[in-house]
């Protein structure tokens, strides 16, 4: 195999943190979800919460990316 | 300069990677001002944009607004109210900035849905651009922390709940701002790449828009959103 293959499988495998992001994210919009069902009044606040923590654990699957570009820049220079 | 690009570098022959390759490099007009970088050129871009339309908008106020004035005062309320929900009572001051960070931000993201007609390419898929806006963010906050809590106060609060907390909380100053910038680049570039991907595949037929709904707009804004959302809870956390 050449280098630029084991580049390319290299960058592929740092992407799959995708995995961990999007079961974060499911679950955080499952529970609320169910927050909003049983008190929608709350509405606003939840929104805002799960903005918040959706940024925080999609955060992982943005490392993973940048890491992988980092490996495509290495293979460019 | 203005035409259909994705066309003409399908002329180029050679296989999908690498026309998108060829589209995400730097473009190449720029490179005749003399090394000054493509980002640049369309932050001064929105820039101008940002600075003329303030001048419109606030040139004649008045007490009774018409249709025009409701709507910028609108905006306008709803950056104070956010700043309010985050900051607490000490939100006067940096409303304006985080005002001015946000419609930055919302024009800077969602620019892209002009790149198939005009070369309007987002800024902020240049790591260096985020970079600049999470290290002002973080100056933010150690300069508020510092002027609310005084330097004792600052130094005290490294220690808050235990000693032991306090390698962590050094910490913090250098993970917050990287993850901010990494989280605006990363998003942007994504959608980028991905909006380039879906162009060139889909040869300009019926796709791109459907799609530049949700990576161009939808996206962007939201990632506008949370960058100057988590920077404000960051300020409110140092200066409570």
């Amino acid at each position: 195999m050449d280098n630029n293959a084991l580049f390319a499988i290299a960058a592929g495998i740092a992407v799959l943190t995708g995995f961990g992001a999007g079961i974060g994210i499911g679950n955080a919009t499952g529970r609320a979800t169910e927050a909003v069902a049983r008190q929608p009044e709350a509405d606003g606040k939840i929104t805002k919460t799960l903005l918040l923590g959706m940024a925080l654990s999609e955060a992982t699957a943005i490392y993973g990316l940048a890491v992988s570009l980092i490996i495509l820049f290495l293979k460019m220079h | 300069m203005i035409g259909n690009a994705s066309v003409e570098a399908a002329g180029h022959g050679g296989s999908l990677g690498e026309n998108l390759t060829h589209h995400i490099q730097v473009f190449e007009w720029f490179k005749h001002f003399g090394g000054i970088s493509e980002s640049i050129v369309m932050t001064w871009f929105i820039m101008a944009v940002l600075i003329i339309a303030s001048y419109i908008f606030t040139r004649k106020l008045e007490t009774f607004p018409g249709k025009v004035q409701n709507f910028v005062e609108a905006i306008v309320g709803g950056i104070n109210s956010l700043a309010k929900s985050v900051l607490g009572h000490h939100w006067r001051p940096f409303a304006p900035y985080f005002g001015s960070i946000l419609l930055f931000l919302a024009i800077a993201n969602t620019i892209a849905m002009f790149n198939m007609t005009l070369i309007f390419r987002p800024p902020t898929k240049d790591v260096s651009v985020t970079a600049a806006m999470a290290i002002m963010s973080i100056i933010l906050v150690i300069g508020s922390q510092l002027y609310y809590k005084g330097i004792g106060g600052t130094f005290k609060s490294l220690f808050e709940p235990m000693w032991i907390i306090f390698p962590f909380k050094i910490l913090d100053y250098f993970t917050r701002p990287l993850s901010l910038c990494l989280r605006l680049f990363g998003n942007v570039f994504g959608a980028f790449v991905m909006m380039e991907l879906i162009i060139l595949a889909s040869h300009n037929f019926a796709l791109p828009p459907i799609f530049s709904l949700y990576f161009d707009i939808f996206d962007g804004l939201l990632q506008a959103f949370i960058f100057v959302f988590l920077s404000m809870l960051y300020i409110g956390e140092a200066i409570e």
